[in-house]
């Protein structure tokens, strides 16, 4: 009943930044390493450890920079690169010269804390995080709203006001009530802007902490002495608001990011730490799922995830494999269907012979996509944090020189203009929107099996003008189809018919997916397999059987059946059958179109993508599967001519992305501005795409190109409004019309549009 | 804390005190309406009682208010919270005894008003008439209350608080505070005292007592039973759980200000009037929240309610509460207050509250709770369940809209004036004008009493058919199975 | 309007409480599992229950979820997409 009860936490809570010694080094034990770091070798055979990291203290894009400085300044790392949307580090460093425990500790030095990617320990720091998040803007929200009651009597009083006691009673009373929203909840924005200073920088935070301040300080004054050079007016209203809204939009901004955090997380949550292996006896006995051998039979009951990639060989069952095709309704699974690793058995418990495991299961594969698309910061974070610096120092300026221009004015309103100036410029908005906007679009895409590795890559995808497929794998779906029967022998003897029929029969013997397109044609006449004997399969050739008179025939390819290769025949799609060295039929073979292929192209191209099919196959074969689907056709074409086709494409301004296979065209891939792949197996992980679509479904492609062309319109909006926020906003700042509780509120409600207009990417 | 079996049986829930003011709650239920119908009844004939000191109406009407609202709906929140805290804590109530205490002092301290009031002992504060030693009980029965209640929830099994408990903790501590500050006042005599607070500065306090009591009394408490007895009646969740702890706390937030509608127009300084307006429209956005969470609890299921009557009463007491909470704020802005301060409209919008939104969520509630507190699962005859909606609805609709249309027409009448300033109608037409719709809320709240009857009889023929059972806590029962 | 020297500090108070109460709360993880507190007043954990712990009769209502309702409590922590 108690469905509340915690996961037990790994040994080592690595989010206390008073960690001892021990603590750290425990994040050096090699089980704890292997879970959170691949290791590679560079071109001079060292040994490089790439490692994920969970970061915390971040609160906006511009907490990135420090992190990474200080993991480049711990010796031997190679490269460090924060995404501060998702609060994620991917360090690249020698094993020979450092440690993981070096990188943690350089990180809290820096003022944030670190933990290794694994699940239990993100997820009790994203509980933390989100738990402290929610206290902050609780009390900021609650304290807001006693104090706005304090404040609103003077608003209110008409010419006669109020007496001046009562008025220092609620000034009084309003000053207690900012205490603990000045002392707790802006806290992150004080620390955030301490950080900066340290190291030099400008951070979002310092005109926030700034503003914050001094409206506290001038309003405690003006409080304590009503007649004294800072006025009476107080505005503790305005300064608690203006703390409330903004911890909101960040909440919800860390809501996003704990979104796609936790998707991650459930995928390596779903695969089980420990599988029931059977042995000899029946009986089961518990392992540590690295300790899996293909081979092995594995229990596996209701509610687990599968431990490793295998076939069902015991029971039926239904499984959830959301994770890897998008789809949530669940797949049934009966004897010798494939069963992946990291999916859920939703219906029985069932027993298992594994096939894959550790890292050549599609689980892994997918996870380190995931890991790596995560710590990749979007080129649109890079270009808002490089102006973000200059705009920053543009504000400090504007408002000191605001504050003492006034001084000659009004020396009363020196000080609230300086505020405004300060408080309403909104660099937030693009700071806090733009990677949450991208952030929120590769969610909604993965939902819909559409894997992005490089969420940079969302922004030329959003601009493709020519799209070229290839064939083999990507349009087709690997499996082939009977099209064209022909006689070549005279025809006496038994009818093309029944020849077929024979042929089937045969070929049910066979796993070769030409013999299954055959066994699909003719499916009535696999139940005549029984009336060959003797058959045999030579690899690369073909079957032979004898029949009920002990004659010998051979299905198969031209050499098995004594013929001469054809001229110009594509022989991968061709077969013959007939008794040995005596031809009869001749079965012509044709690869099957995606389902969703044509519908996909045709969407494509009335959006107006040029849609090219580019394959090394040959061109009468190219050609016609073009027609199909009624797009251009370039086939025969070798590597160096796909290459150049992408090449002459860019040089007449396209913009242009490939999809293939992943794995043989790498030259062309690295081409084209956008590279896609279509997911299988454990390709993912050599794969160099930008993006992988997932469960065989052409209409990723669409997908990806519309969430694209989307997330790049929102930012867009995003940036407008926030120009044209900051455009008219400055200046009436400036001219002293805007007072401090209409700069908090605006600047607060402007961060606060943008990261809803960010959240609508995943509509 | 190691609760140890008694007797070596199960361990039991403990709901003797709940059983009594379950009961006690259809009694003053009964008594507290009759006193009503009755002053009705004077205000429309008023030779009605003369010449009888303690059948005056200005003595009985204070006995009304009290009985509805702390006998009626106090023993009704004492039974349902005393019953809710220990099924969804999973363990029997803290201090048993206590508890008993609190049961026999509240009905000692209903007694006594209705002793004392009718004698005419009473300090005029409204809601907060009764003198200063029964002031002293109530605030002892209170902290035992408040002990038992946050005995139980402190020693729950259960990690979460279940959102009606909040409301009901927040009740409590609230009254408590209302209570103890509205009335600090210097004896004079057993039954005599003044209040420590003077002139406009006593009207503020009273105010913010007056309106705090409807928003934690009247309101949070009953919520907690709403966001209870709909989702066990109805046997669907809470249609958002999220929202209603955002509910919750919005509640809390705004609520404590709002009491200065009560003095439009009158000494208080204009400012503290205007922020009572404001922040009374406020409260209309967490109002409602609460509202539609409890309504859409039945989403999908509508159907439930053509024949579950229980389940009428409740949401029926939703949608008055919905009313309600609308009426009251478009009620506080001064422009609309202008008219209908001091006028029947008043009275009108208290009965919709009353009658129809806590009076009917009380009655829900009862239904589902007495059978079960005498070991069957439904009332004697539901039958007689629906015959009481029916009634009951009819009776409150006759009482609100006859006191509407009287609240506007006296406030128009009031404020008619000549063109040389003179007033066109003099009171005592306003109150001729009156007259048939008194008769009219006579005959609503005759109806309404009539329904409560109809609940009375199916109580007493519940109770004499059932018998007390020993309800085994679910969670300690498996302990000890396994144990 | 000296009562207001009363009604000020009062509710400064009140409000400091209530921030107690709220930290607790969070503290105490009141609110890390909203929705499936809503369900725990229909659970019915054994067989010799009162009367009214029985009556659920409660319908989870997308068929994902009727599949889901048999999967232990465990992995439904885990947590799904949505």
């Amino acid at each position: 009943m108690n469905s509340s009860a915690s996961i037990p936490l790994s040994p080592v809570a690595a989010h206390s930044c008073a960690a001892a010694a021990e603590d750290v080094q425990a994040f050096d034990l090699p089980q704890r390493v292997a879970r959170y770091t691949r290791f590679e070798h560079d071109a001079a055979g060292r040994r490089i450890g790439v490692s994920s990291l969970r970061l915390s203290g971040i609160t906006c894009a511009a907490c990135a920079m420090p992190i990474e400085l200080a993991l480049r300044g711990v010796d031997g790392v190679r490269e460090a690169s924060v995404n501060a949307a998702a609060s994620r580090a991917l360090v690249r460093w020698d094993a020979q010269r450092t440690r993981p425990s070096e990188l943690v500790r350089a990180v809290r030095d820096a003022g944030y804390d670190a933990a290794p990617d694994t699940a239990i320990a993100a997820r009790e720091m994203r509980r933390t995080e989100s738990r402290q998040s929610l206290w902050r803007f609780f009390v900021a929200a609650f304290c807001a709203m006693q104090v706005m009651m304090f404040s609103t009597p003077a608003y209110v009083a008409g010419p006669a006001g109020i007496e001046p006691d009562l008025k220092r009673l609620l000034d009084w009373g309003s000053f207690v009530l900012a205490l603990p929203v000045m002392l707790f909840s802006a806290g992150p924005f004080f620390s955030g802007a301490w950080r900066a200073l340290r190291s030099r920088r400008i951070g979002m935070d310092v005109p926030v902490a700034l503003g914050i301040a001094v409206s506290f300080l001038a309003s405690t004054a003006a409080a304590l002495d009503p007649g004294g050079p800072l006025g009476s007016e107080v505005y503790f209203d305005s300064l608690t608001m203006f703390v409330a809204f903004l911890l909101g939009a960040r909440a919800l901004e860390m809501r996003v990011r704990h979104r796609a955090a936790q998707m991650l997380e459930t995928a390596m949550g779903a695969l089980p730490e420990s599988a029931l292996r059977l042995r000899e006896d029946g009986r089961a006995e518990l392992v540590d799922r690295t300790q899996l051998r293909p081979g092995d039979r594995v229990r596996v009951p209701l509610g687990q995830g599968f431990a490793a990639d295998g076939r069902l060989i015991e029971g039926e069952t239904a499984a959830d494999e959301s994770l890897l095709t998008g789809e949530s309704a669940p797949v049934s699974k009966g004897h010798g269907d494939e069963v992946v690793a990291g999916s859920v058995n939703l219906l029985a418990p069932v027993v298992m012979r594994v096939e894959r495991t550790g890292e050549d299961t599609r689980h892994e594969a997918i996870v380190a996509l995931m890991r790596e698309a995560q710590s990749q910061r979007g080129a649109a974070s890079r270009a808002a944090e490089r102006w973000a610096g200059p705009f920053l120092w543009a504000v400090l300026a504007l408002a000191l020189g605001a504050a003492l221009a006034w001084q000659w004015v009004d020396s009363q309103r020196a000080a609230w203009v300086a505020v405004s100036v300060l408080v309403v410029t909104c660099p937030c908005a693009l700071s806090l929107a733009a990677p949450s906007a991208l952030l929120a679009a590769a969610d909604a895409l993965a939902r819909r099996g559409v894997l992005m590795r490089r969420l940079e890559s969302l922004e030329p995808m959003a601009r493709i003008t020519h799209l070229f497929v290839d064939k083999t794998g990507t349009l087709t779906a690997g499996r082939s189809r009977l099209v064209q029967v022909q006689r070549v022998s005279a025809a006496s003897g038994p009818g093309d018919e029944e020849l077929l029929d024979r042929a089937a029969a045969l070929a049910a013997w066979s796993q070769h997916p030409l013999s299954k397109a055959l066994c699909e044609a003719r499916p009535w006449a696999v139940a005549g397999a029984s009336h060959w004997r003797s058959v045999r399969e030579r690899a690369g050739e073909g079957l032979e059987g004898l029949d009920e008179f002990g004659a010998a025939w051979r299905l198969g390819c031209a050499a098995w059946l004594a013929r001469p290769a054809g001229e110009g025949e594509d022989e991968s799609a061709c077969a013959w059958f007939g008794p040995a060295g005596n031809a009869q039929l001749r079965l012509q073979f044709e690869e099957a179109l995606r389902p969703d292929a044509v519908s996909t192209l045709d969407a494509l191209r009335r959006e107006g993508v040029r849609v090219t099919l580019l394959s090394g196959d040959a061109p009468h074969r190219v050609d016609a599967l073009a027609a199909a689907c009624a797009i251009e056709a370039h086939g025969g074409a070798s590597p160096a001519e796909k290459l150049q086709a992408v090449r002459s494409a860019q040089a007449l301004g396209a913009t242009v992305a490939m999809l293939g296979d992943g794995i043989n065209d790498a030259a062309v891939l690295a081409q084209a501005d956008v590279a896609l792949a279509m997911g299988s197996g454990a390709m993912l992980a050599r794969s160099q795409a930008d993006a992988v679509l997932m469960g065989d479904r052409l209409a990723g492609v669409l997908e990806l190109r519309r969430t694209a062309r989307r997330c790049m319109r929102i930012t867009r909006q995003n940036l407008v409004w926030a120009a044209a926020y900051n455009a008219v906003c400055v200046p009436l700042a400036l001219a002293g019309a805007l007072p401090p509780w209409a700069a908090g509120a605006g600047m607060a409600a402007s961060s606060l549009l943008v990261m809803l207009n960010a959240l609508r990417v995943r509509a | 804390m190691k609760l140890e079996a008694a007797h070596d049986g199960p361990v039991v829930y403990d709901d003797t005190a709940v059983r009594g003011f379950a009961l006690a709650t259809v009694l003053w239920g009964v008594v507290g309406m009759a006193v009503g119908v009755f002053i009705a009844a004077q205000l429309a004939w008023p030779e009605l009682g003369t010449g009888i000191p303690w059948l005056s109406y200005g003595r009985l009407r204070p006995l009304h208010t009290n009985a509805v609202i702390f006998a009626f709906g106090g023993c009704a929140l004492f039974a349902t919270s005393l019953h809710v805290v220990q099924r969804t804590c999973q363990v029997p109530l803290f201090a048993p005894l206590l508890a008993r205490f609190v049961f026999w002092g509240w009905q000692a301290v209903i007694v006594a008003a209705a002793i004392t009031l009718p004698l005419g002992y009473t300090r005029g504060k409204e809601y907060a008439e009764l003198e200063w030693p029964i002031g002293l009980l109530i605030a002892i029965v209170w902290v035992a209350y408040a002990v038992v209640f946050f005995g139980t929830v402190g020693r729950r099994r259960v990690r979460h608080v279940y959102v009606a408990n909040w409301f009901f903790g927040a009740f409590i501590l609230a009254v408590a505070l209302l209570h103890i500050v509205n009335g600090a006042v210097m004896p004079a005599g057993w039954l005599k005292s003044y209040s420590v607070y003077a002139g406009v500065q006593d009207a503020m306090v009273q105010w913010w007592y007056g309106h705090n009591a409807v928003g934690f009394f009247l309101t949070a408490g009953f919520l907690g039973m709403m966001y209870y007895y709909i989702p066990k009646q109805a046997g669907r969740p809470v249609y958002s759980y999220r929202l209603s702890i955002v509910h919750f706390w919005a509640l809390i937030f705004t609520y404590m200000w709002a009491g200065p509608h009560h003095l439009h127009y009158t000494a208080l300084p204009d400012w503290a009037q205007s922020i009572g307006m404001v922040f009374s429209l406020i409260l209309l956005a967490p109002s409602w929240g609460g509202m539609i969470n409890g309504v859409m609890t039945l989403s999908g299921a509508w159907h439930k309610l053509r024949d579950d009557p229980i389940l009428k009463f409740l949401i029926v007491s939703l949608s008055f509460y919905g009313m309600s909470t609308f009426e009251g704020p478009m009620m506080s802005i001064k422009t609309v207050n202008a008219l209908s301060h001091y006028t029947d409209w008043t009275i009108g919008h208290v009965h919709s509250g009353a009658l129809g939104w806590v009076g009917l969520i009380s009655m829900g509630s009862m239904y589902y709770l007495i059978p079960r507190m005498f070991g069957r699962t439904s009332m004697y005859s539901v039958r007689a369940i629906d015959l009481h909606f029916w009634i009951a609805t009819v009776g409150i609709v006759l009482y609100i809209a006859s006191m509407w249309i009287a609240g506007v027409m006296q406030g128009l009448m009031w404020r008619a004036v000549n063109p040389d300033g003179t007033l066109v109608y003099s009171f005592v037409e306003g109150v001729k004008a009156t007259y048939p719709f008194y008769i009219v809320r006579f005959i609503g709240g005759l109806l309404y009493l009539g329904g409560m009857l109809v609940m009375a009889w199916n109580t007493v023929m519940t109770v004499s058919r059932g018998r007390v059972t020993q309800a085994p806590v679910p969670a300690l029962a498996v302990q000890q199975q396994g144990a | 309007m000296e009562v207001m020297y009363l009604l000020v500090p009062l509710s400064v108070l009140a409000v400091l409480a209530i921030l107690c109460v709220f930290a607790w709360a969070v503290g105490a993880g009141q609110f890390d599992d909203l929705e499936g507190e809503g369900l725990r007043i229909f659970d019915a954990t054994d067989a010799a229950l009162d009367a009214d712990q029985a009556d659920a009769d409660v319908r989870i209502e997308k068929s994902l979820n009727d599949v889901a309702a048999r999967v232990p409590a465990e992995i439904q922590e885990k947590g799904r997409f949505e």
